[in-house]
């Protein structure tokens, strides 16, 4: 392996990244990933029209009442009219929540009766419905119950106990999103950098010359992963600074796995490369086989441990869930290097992008098809 | 030196060349004569070490017999891929190629030489300027001193001098002859250009992955002789070409002096292909040579850069006006703006006395025009006849009548026995015939023909320019070609010259043969014309 010969073709990568103004894809492509992703997919939902009607006008009532208002999730009005006109609100989509508070309501909670509290929530949007319900069950127990002696089981909601909605749900999307844009991004780039040599024609400088595929591998792998690995701070600070997510965990932790994650990522772009031999295809492929297990077996959408047996399996095989799960660990839980199953992640990572560069130089031939 | 033992290259179940033999010596430039598609890049390929192949090269009587054997005497090898500069890299200058192209090969900076070879390609004043703004010719020109770098002793050269403009292309060769006499090295050059065999010391003629023929030229044209007649003549088992004619059967005919193109027709009798007789019927009584198109001071110009500046041309029936010029003289542009597809900036454009100014004159220009570009505006994914029918109905001709002209233009082309089969399985030549057939599908006056014959084998060149000849004589029809084989201008009537945008001769072929009447060929009027 002759250092010079790989400082040369890095030097020329870098040249040509410069002034094909390639470098404005390589920063802004993540960056629009998770700004696109991280404000696009909402499954909060905040400012649901609510309409109480109180027929119990007493103390805890009242209490009820405020829990609502002074939350950024309802818009809460109290109106004096019957159950029937308020569904009919609902019906002509004034309304998104009623809370029928019964009269007696605060007589027979002492009296230790379980009275009942009606909900009613518009269904049109079973996501935002599901979410909303989430919200309601959640106000009523514990922002309500501050103050009065309510506990779950003394009030029987009408209502099937269903997901628990985080209450905050950027929290819970932007780490995914980076996982997701760490996934195609890099695989781009280096799927690019060897393509776009074959359909210009420049691969004969390769073929031709004593170079050999170690040097040629690194010189081709190098200048994308130096370049990513700026995005490893640049996405953490948007996380952190425009997103407001908090970082709990260990930061060699996150850096670390990401700087692999990003290894994996330049091996499926190694990959491509290999496969395809004109940009426009090998970007295509690049995002089809990305972007579809980056998003779905991520866990961002669904929980890896309430999938079905099959996609289960597809999860635990594709290497964006390992990833999220300590990047989610870093962000939100912290418990770092600590956790055996962060160890554990972090090494089938690394497994997982040596074996890919393995393979993509394997199938890498010195010579025309 | 360098010998080849039944070198074959496979493309899955094609042989790309098939048991290729030959050797070569130090110091000794050996040149790879043949049509696209002959197996000459395959065969260079396969000496570079760059693609698999079955067979042994030796080195130097070191033997191998893959790329990967090959690896250890690529720092021998200096291969130019076939392209304009296909090797270089747009957005970095000639010095950065430079220091790029010694890194990788691991070499110490030789000032003195360096500085030898940017003087042989007259490029040491460009040093700063990007690849990407490179002239064609300076590009190839640049891709060769780098081929040149690392000292190879095996220069292999796959079609340097295609689409290269005739100045720059003796520039090429006195290179390769400098680096020969003065470092001894052993050059392989590919060419589709036959005049530029005179410059090598033996050439290899390929005839579809075949070495037809091989040795020192002046010696492989004699093998022709005793086939080759003077005149065209229409013969049973015949075939006849630029004032030739050859037959294996001796004819009653004048001996005449054949060229390295006759061993082609002569391989092609040798080998009884099929050679089809391209015959029109005289369509009406029109000897007329109105003038059909005229162009007065046409003008194209892209932001600050003027495309054609100000060019005067007048087609009329029953020519062949050949409009020549290097790649990025204006050739396209102009043929652009006749065609109506690009709007015209300045001047006057007329039509059988009509004046194209709006969107509906173009329109009435375009039924009045054949067209065939560069790349035969075929759809692969349908067959010759839907193909046929196809334009036909996009010229709105009657069903009937379309099918009757399409059946008879098989005929006459010589492809009906191909109706029922893809573009892409067919030979070059005959899309090139049936490409013509749609373009005159609807009795155009004017037939313009872009680049038609580059990458074509001799037999169908021959071929094409006796279509061309038949549509001249046979329907009066007035006809512009473009090309950039300059021995093709014989065979026009009247030639138009173009350089950096700019007329600088228009002329009757034979009387451009009178101004310069010490010229061996076209070739040299046109360099001389352009100087």
């Amino acid at each position: 392996m002759r250092i010079n010969v790989i400082k040369a073709y890095i030097k020329k990568e870098f040249l040509d990244l410069f002034r094909s103004k390639m470098l404005v894809m390589v920063y802004v492509m993540p960056l629009m990933i998770v700004f696109l992703f991280g404000y696009g997919i909402k499954m909060e939902v905040t400012h649901s029209r609510t309409i109480v009607l109180d027929n119990d006008n007493s103390k805890t009532s009242l209490e009820i009442i405020n829990a609502f208002e002074h939350s950024k999730y309802y818009d809460t009005k109290v109106l004096n009219i019957t159950d029937n006109q308020a569904l009919k609100m609902m019906k002509q989509n004034k309304t998104d929540i009623i809370i029928d508070i019964p009269a007696g309501f605060e007589k027979r909670l002492f009296k230790n009766q379980k009275p009942e509290i009606g909900v009613f929530i518009d269904g049109a949007f079973p996501i935002r419905a599901t979410t909303m319900q989430g919200y309601v069950i959640n106000t009523l127990i514990n922002k309500a119950s501050v103050n009065i002696p309510i506990t779950k089981n003394m009030i029987k909601i009408n209502q099937r106990t269903l997901f628990n909605q985080s209450m905050k749900d950027t929290w819970a999307i932007v780490p995914g999103i980076i996982g997701l844009a760490l996934l195609i991004a890099p695989a781009i780039l280096a799927a690019l950098l060897i393509v776009k040599e074959k359909e210009i024609g420049t691969i004969f400088n390769f073929y031709s010359s004593p170079i050999t595929k170690t040097e040629f591998l690194i010189a081709k792998l190098t200048p994308p992963f130096l370049l990513h690995s700026l995005n490893v701070f640049i996405l953490l600070l948007l996380a952190l600074y425009i997103f407001g997510l908090p970082f709990r965990g260990s930061f060699w932790l996150y850096f670390l796995a990401t700087e692999i994650y990003i290894i994996v990522s330049l091996g499926i772009g190694l990959l491509v490369s290999v496969m395809t031999s004109s940009q426009v295809t090998a970007l295509v492929v690049t995002i089809l086989i990305t972007i579809i297990p980056g998003f779905l077996y991520s866990g961002i959408l669904m929980p890896i441990s309430s999938m079905d047996k099959e996609s289960y399996i597809e999860a635990h095989l594709l290497p964006v869930m390992y990833y999220n799960h300590i990047i989610y660990d870093t962000f939100l839980i912290g418990s770092g290097f600590s956790s055996s199953i962060n160890l554990l992640y972090l090494g089938i990572l690394f497994i997982y992008g040596i074996a890919l560069i393995l393979l993509g130089s394997l199938f890498l031939k010195k010579r025309l098809k | 030196m360098i010998e080849v033992k039944n070198v074959s290259v496979k493309y899955k179940n094609i042989y790309g060349i098939k048991n290729a033999s030959f050797k070569a010596q130090d110091g000794e430039i050996v040149g790879l004569i043949g049509a696209d598609g002959a197996g000459k890049s395959s065969l260079l390929h396969a000496i570079s070490g760059v693609i698999s192949f079955e067979g042994e090269i030796l080195y130097n009587n070191e033997p191998y017999h893959s790329p990967k054997e090959a690896e250890k005497f690529k720092k021998y090898i200096g291969l130019m891929p076939q392209g304009l500069g296909l090797v270089l890299y747009d957005f970095m200058s000639i010095k950065e190629h430079f220091d790029f192209f010694r890194d990788i090969r691991g070499i110490k900076k030789d000032i003195e030489y360096e500085n030898r070879l940017l003087n042989m390609a007259g490029l040491e004043k460009f040093q700063n300027r990007l690849a990407g703004n490179l002239s064609g010719g300076m590009r190839q020109k640049l891709s060769l001193i780098l081929t040149l770098l690392h000292r190879p002793k095996l220069l292999i050269l796959d079609e340097p001098t295609t689409g290269v403009d005739p100045v720059s292309r003796l520039e090429l060769w006195d290179i390769v002859n400098e680096m020969r006499e003065q470092d001894n090295i052993t050059a392989l050059i590919s060419t589709a250009y036959m005049q530029e065999a005179e410059k090598m010391d033996r050439v290899m003629l390929f005839d579809e992955g075949e070495i037809i023929a091989s040795g020192k030229a002046d010696e492989l044209i004699k093998t022709a002789e005793p086939y080759t007649y003077s005149g065209e003549l229409k013969y049973e088992n015949c075939v006849s070409f630029n004032k030739r004619t050859y037959s294996l059967n001796k004819l009653d005919l004048p001996k005449a002096k054949p060229d390295l193109e006759s061993l082609f027709f002569v391989n092609a009798l040798q080998k009884k292909k099929e050679l089809i007789n391209i015959e029109l019927k005289k369509e009406k009584e029109n000897s007329s040579n109105e003038v059909v198109m005229k162009a007065e001071k046409l003008t194209k110009v892209f932001g600050n850069f003027v495309a054609d500046d100000k060019i005067d041309m007048e087609l009329r029936r029953g020519e062949i006006l050949g409009l020549l010029g290097a790649n990025g003289a204006g050739k396209t542009t102009f043929i652009k703006m006749l065609l109506g597809l690009y709007p015209i900036d300045g001047g006057k454009l007329t039509l059988l006395d009509k004046e194209i100014k709006s969107y509906k004159d173009r329109l009435e220009l375009k039924s009045k025009i054949g067209y065939v570009s560069q790349r035969f505006a075929l759809y692969d994914d349908m067959t010759v006849r839907e193909n046929m029918n196809y334009f036909a109905s996009m010229h709105k001709i009657p069903l009937l009548e379309a099918n009757k002209k399409i059946k008879e233009y098989a005929k006459l082309l010589g492809f009906e026995n191909y109706m029922d089969k893809f573009p892409k399985e067919l030979p070059l030549g005959i899309n090139q015939r049936f490409s013509i057939a749609v373009a005159i599908l609807h009795d155009p006056v004017v037939l313009f023909l872009d680049e038609p014959t580059s990458g074509v084998d001799t037999i169908a060149r021959s071929q094409f320019w006796k279509l061309v000849k038949e549509l001249k004589e046979k329907m009066n029809m007035a006809i512009l070609i473009t090309t950039h084989y300059m021995s093709e201008a014989e065979y026009c009537d009247r030639v138009v010259l173009l350089k950096a945008g700019k007329k600088i001769s228009d002329n009757t072929v034979e009387n451009l043969h009178k101004k310069f009447p010490d010229a061996k060929n076209f070739e040299e009027i046109f360099i001389r014309l352009i100087k």
